[in-house]
């Protein structure tokens, strides 16, 4: 089958269209790793940034004082600044500030590689666009629903986490879903603090065969399938989710 | 809706004056006419890779392929552009015509040779070696198997050397972030061309730091032009400016003037062309 | 070295980035401009009831909005021609103009999904009330339907600006002169550690300062425009 796709791909070669990938075993290992790392990634930021928003929307749902300034303050920050300078800032900055360990030969190393960098300032990321998103989910549940649960015995924290942000969460898919999407497509920033993901083996690819223009094709592709699959599974945690009766989509 | 249509032209006009001059050329693909004709040398360098090319403190560029640069420029009687390129873009902005010619520290490679005409005679040569800290103590190449070594993205070297040594690369865009990988520990080492490391090594900045290992694959540098012009005036106007550069010994003498130590390459280069008649 | 000569050195740096951060507004105007005409085509393409036109647009505002706007930036970087002949004169698009054409792709795709998501705000009775006053479809849509979308677009779309601006330092990767690429210049040549956090710092402040108020202000005609 392989053998196959090899012959199919110097076949294409010989007609101008020069897919590295599919014939050379060097290049074809280092497309799937970083296939597998941007996956990671988006998995990974994914959980963290969910994690994160839920954390932030709660505190802005609780409290009022300085814990929910520093929530909004963490959001305006990320938010307003750009994610490639904060990656460099992340990195180079911050990072030189990090305890360094000491390696097989006694040199130093960080303790914090580039991929979790990456992972950090990601999540970090669309943390605060999720921080947004579940805070206006929130917004839009009725005061009713609050008052209905404070009537019933339950404490402000428990009509919080038992009534209001349920109902919340789903009105927030939509949102969250764009922000996944946005995610998904900003891995590729990763690449420059030479974390080897998609973008950065495809450019390494490119620069040793110059065939950026089959390589280009090829990851619009991949990305294009991995938000649809991202979209997809929102879709389908929302349907699983659908209180009936429940006026949301 | 008229406000819309002023605003449109408005944009329209604006969009017009962004886009550089029209010019109507009858030269088709002969650059040296449109150089010609235009007064203005486009030249690709890079701006991280000192001293054969960076900025300097006000911004402008300088080093030993800007004065090359600088010398075609006088040559012609044209206004040198200098139009900052990359190791990972550099063949795509000289194929697309964005710049007229590529003086940026590029090795002459049978892969690149497909994309773009390399102009001979070479003007320069290296090899790739690994900068590494003085307590490193490794003698070969071997040792460096599996470690973390810093790399620029779109180097020529990064393959073989991944492949012959398999090296783990961690490769940035440019060297100001290898140079903070490396002096962050993110990496034990630099994987650089011989010359490079050469100068670095020079600065007592790097005094802690050594090249023992030997040097791997030396490759001459090639000038490049688009490959349409390679046999056509304007390739063959810059082959016999090299090679003056090499007879002249202009070549060593700004490889001094930057702080580079003299290179094998051209001197050998220059003996090879230098006027049989001139006293020494 | 001391407190002062960083200062002094990023102080002296300061203008060779701030002209690399006017390209950056530059790029981020010229995109929006751009792109927010292209949305507002697409987005009343998707809500077409001609089957070709919908479905092209929401072909089109599907791709650029689900692809990396790096892979965008690359796709235009490298794949546009660098000189345009029109009607026998030569045009040389620079990087940055093929840039922010690489900028206003997805700028238009996601305007066009704020179009599409107006427009259906808009009760369905108003088109039907419309149509039994004897309008055509055409002439809802702009009399009626759309002045009424201005303001609940407004908001968004200075969100989506604000995501913009801040998203230009990515032309960096594909060499184009702005802020960042400056600042990592400026880094470069000053060769030191101690002046890399600084530099970054303040290139963030930069940002930050131009980018917050444009928030505020969205958020602030989100609440005073929000129907309740």
């Amino acid at each position: 089958m392989l053998e196959l796709f090899r012959q199919f791909a110097l076949e294409l070669k010989a007609s101008g269209i020069n897919l590295t990938i599919l014939y050379d075993a060097f290049d074809f290992e280092r497309f799937v790793s970083g296939l597998a790392t941007t996956c990671a990634l988006v998995v990974l930021c994914t959980f963290f940034s969910i994690l994160i928003g839920a954390a932030g929307a709660t505190v802005l749902g609780l409290s009022r004082g300085p814990a929910a300034m520093l929530v909004c303050a963490y959001v305006a920050l990320i938010r307003n600044t750009p994610l490639l300078v904060q990656m460099y800032f992340f990195y180079f900055a911050v990072g030189s500030l990090m305890p360094v360990g000491q390696n097989a030969i006694g040199l130093p190393v960080p303790m914090i590689g580039n991929f979790t960098w990456a992972v950090i300032a990601l999540s970090l990321y669309a943390g605060a666009f999720n921080v947004e998103t579940f805070r206006s989910g929130i917004g839009a549940v009725h005061g009713s629903y609050e008052e209905a649960a404070l009537a019933l015995g339950y404490s402000r924290f428990k009509a919080f986490r038992y009534v209001v942000a349920p109902l919340g969460l789903r009105f927030s898919f939509a949102s969250l879903a764009n922000n996944l999407v946005d995610l998904t497509k900003a891995t590729t920033v990763a690449y420059a603090i030479g974390v080897a993901e998609l973008l950065y083996v495809s450019n390494q690819i490119w620069s040793d065969s110059l065939n950026t223009f089959e390589m280009m094709n090829v990851m619009l592709a991949i990305y294009l399938l991995l938000t649809g699959i991202v979209v997809w599974i929102i879709g389908r945690a929302q349907r699983a989710m659908r209180l009936p009766g429940f006026g949301v989509n | 809706m008229k406000a819309l249509k002023t605003f449109a032209f408005g944009l329209a006009l604006g969009l017009g004056a962004a886009v550089a001059r029209a010019e109507t050329l009858d030269c088709g693909d002969d650059t040296l006419c449109k150089i010609e004709a235009t007064k203005v040398l486009k030249v690709g360098t890079k701006d991280d890779y000192k001293p054969w090319s960076y900025r300097a403190a006000d911004g402008s560029f300088a080093g030993m392929e800007v004065d090359l640069a600088n010398a075609l420029g006088q040559l012609l009687g044209a206004k040198v552009e200098i139009v900052k390129v990359n190791s990972a873009n550099r063949f795509e902005f000289l194929a697309q015509g964005q710049i007229d010619i590529m003086i940026a520290s590029a090795t002459d490679t049978a892969e690149r040779r497909q994309v773009v005409g390399f102009v001979h005679p070479n003007y320069y040569s290296s090899g790739y070696n690994i900068l590494l800290p003085k307590k490193v103590k490794a003698t070969k190449w071997d040792e460096m198997t599996g470690q973390t070594i810093c790399a620029i993205q779109g180097a020529w070297y990064n393959k073989p050397a991944q492949e012959k040594f398999k090296l783990e690369l961690l490769a940035f865009a440019g060297t100001a972030e290898v140079e903070s990988a490396l002096q962050q520990g993110r990496c034990i080492g630099v994987l650089s061309d011989d010359n490079l490391i050469n100068v670095q090594l020079a600065d007592p900045k790097w005094a802690d730091y050594y090249m023992p290992l030997p040097t791997q694959d030396d490759a001459p540098w090639g000038i490049a032009v688009r490959k349409a012009d390679l046999d056509k005036p304007w390739g063959v106007l810059v082959a016999g400016a090299i090679a003056n550069w090499h007879r002249s010994g202009k070549l060593l003498e700004l490889e001094k003037a930057n702080g580079i130590a003299e290179s094998a390459y051209l001197r050998k280069m220059h003996e090879a062309l230098k006027d049989h008649l001139a006293t020494q | 070295m001391s407190e002062t000569s960083i200062f002094a050195d990023v102080l002296r740096w300061l203008p060779f980035v701030l002209w690399g951060f006017g390209l950056n507004v530059l790029m981020s105007v010229l995109a929006i401009v751009l792109g927010t005409g292209a949305g507002v085509f697409l987005g009343l393409g998707q809500t077409s009831h001609i089957r070709l036109v919908g479905g092209v647009s929401r072909l089109a505002t599907q791709l650029f909005r689900n692809a990396p706007w790096l892979v965008l930036l690359f796709y235009c970087i490298f794949l546009m021609p660098y000189s345009i002949v029109i009607s026998g004169a030569t045009y040389n698009v620079p990087s940055w103009l093929r840039a922010t054409l690489g900028f206003s792709l997805p700028v238009a795709a996601n305007f066009s999904e704020i179009v599409r998501g107006a427009i259906g705000s808009i009760p369905k009775g108003q088109w039907e009330a419309a149509e039994a006053l004897g309008y055509s479809r055409s002439v809802t849509l702009f009399r009626i339907i759309l002045p009424q979308c201005i303001t609940r677009m407004l908001p968004p779309w200075m969100n989506l600006y604000a995501l913009l601006i801040t998203a230009t330092p990515l032309a960096s990767i594909v060499g184009v002169e702005e802020a960042l690429a400056r600042t990592q210049a400026a880094v470069q040549s000053e060769a030191q550690a101690s002046f890399l956090i600084p530099m970054y710092a303040t290139l963030l402040v930069m940002f930050f300062l131009y980018t917050y108020p444009i928030s505020r202000i969205s958020n602030a005609l989100e609440r005073r425009f929000r129907t309740v």
